[in-house]
């Protein structure tokens, strides 16, 4: 029993990476993110007797953090909006034009995501940036399928709006 | 059959099962408004993995990684890298610029379009594997190297930890995926250009949304590639 939640546990810390960037997807501003991956750990590490062997670690870590997320939106009012410019502050680093580049597409696409309704964000996250399956996706959320594809769906579309990506 | 833009993205999500994926791809090749729906769902995919990419490589604040393992932190600890990255999937075709540049575009995924190549690629029971000349270049030929028949391109470490190789028959307009399975080559995938052979570039990124759901880590760099050829592929114990 020990050595399994021992086990959990050196899982979870590398597993860190991944639930910083579900949480960055969610959050925007990389401050709020680990602050809701710090919660999110201790809460997953509170409840480590909760999780079902044989299941996905990664899906049951990243509900967590979509419901810290989600409790700090609540006590915090709407955050993203009031951060939605806050990358606008993130320097450009130095380094080739293509990568200055890359790095403006990246915080294009950040920018737009953070512009979507909490719902379509998450869902679009889950899929498209975490790389979770539908089912999967869904069982995170706690919703049908139907209504996973359809939010990513729309999410999708924004987006493409948004980034001028419509061929 | 009419294919919906949500079939479409689907497909590139790898969401469907082997016959409604041949659905799609005829579907595709017969239609270029389809095509580029396709395309931007593949593009948009890429595009979000990337915006969010450096986050995994990216140091863990020491306050997480403490919280992490419920105790205080030794000063000076670090997450060993390689542990990180076999623990979630990784998504990036930043490198693969180049790669797609030595690329004949106009590619359409074709899972069941192996009939065009008897001698190079045979179905066996377990699946399709590389033969003749296409194994052989497989087994020793570098990306570097000037191409005959086949071309190779872009040299990875599967999750499963495979090696696995992009690959181009240079007189077929066909590219595609093999994958290291004991002495021999698992052709994963192939790509096929259309027969109006309408070139374009974006379409390579239909190959590399493939291997952008098989990669662990960043392709290999040429000497790593090497190695690995000079090592026989070794696969990594899962």
């Amino acid at each position: 029993m020990v050595r399994e939640s021992d086990q959990l546990r050196s899982e979870i810390v590398a597993m860190l990476p991944r639930l910083r960037r579900f949480a960055r997807a969610l959050a925007g501003q990389p401050a709020d993110a680990d602050d809701i991956v710090q919660i999110a750990v201790e809460r997953a590490l509170m409840r480590l007797d909760q999780f079902q062997a044989g299941t996905r670690l990664d899906a049951w870590l990243l509900t967590i953090v979509r419901n810290a997320w989600i409790d700090e939106t609540r006590t915090r009012k709407r955050r993203a909006q009031v951060f939605a410019d806050a990358e606008l502050g993130e320097r450009v680093g130095a380094g080739g034009e293509a990568e200055a580049q890359a790095k403006l597409e990246a915080k294009e696409v950040r920018k737009a995501m953070q512009s979507l309704p909490e719902e379509q964000r998450e869902a679009v996250a889950l899929v498209c940036v975490e790389g979770l399956a539908y089912r999967e996706a869904a069982a995170v959320l706690g919703v049908p399928i139907g209504t996973l594809t359809s939010r990513l769906a729309r999410g999708r579309e924004a987006l493409q709006r948004m980034l001028g990506a419509t061929p | 059959m009419t294919i919906d833009d949500a079939k479409l993205m689907a497909y590139a999500d790898g969401e469907l099962a082997p016959e409604e994926r041949g659905e799609v791809e005829r579907a595709v090749a017969a239609d270029p408004q389809l095509r580029a729906q396709l395309e931007a769902h593949q593009r948009m995919r890429a595009q979000l993995s990337d915006a969010y990419a450096d986050m995994l490589e990216a140091p863990v604040p020491e306050q997480l990684l403490a919280a992490a393992r419920g105790a205080a932190p030794r000063s000076g600890e670090i997450v060993d890298l390689s542990a990180r990255r076999a623990a979630w999937p990784q998504w990036s075709v930043r490198e693969w610029g180049a790669m797609a540049a030595s690329l004949v575009g106009g590619l359409i995924i074709g899972f069941g379009a192996m009939n065009t190549q008897p001698s190079l690629i045979a179905v066996t029971a377990d699946g399709m594997s590389a033969r003749g000349a296409l194994a052989r270049a497989l087994d020793v030929q570098l990306a570097s190297d000037d191409a005959g028949a086949v071309r190779i391109g872009l040299t990875f470490r599967a999750r499963d930890g495979a090696y696995c190789r992009t690959f181009e028959l240079t007189d077929r307009g066909t590219a595609g995926i093999a994958c290291r399975d004991g002495g021999g080559w698992d052709v994963a995938m192939t790509a096929e250009q259309p027969a109006q052979g309408e070139i374009r570039m974006a379409s390579a990124s239909a190959l590399f949304a493939t291997v952008d759901g098989m990669i662990e880590g960043e392709p290999l760099d040429d000497d790593a590639e090497a190695q690995a050829r000079d090592a026989g592929w070794p696969a990594e114990e899962r």
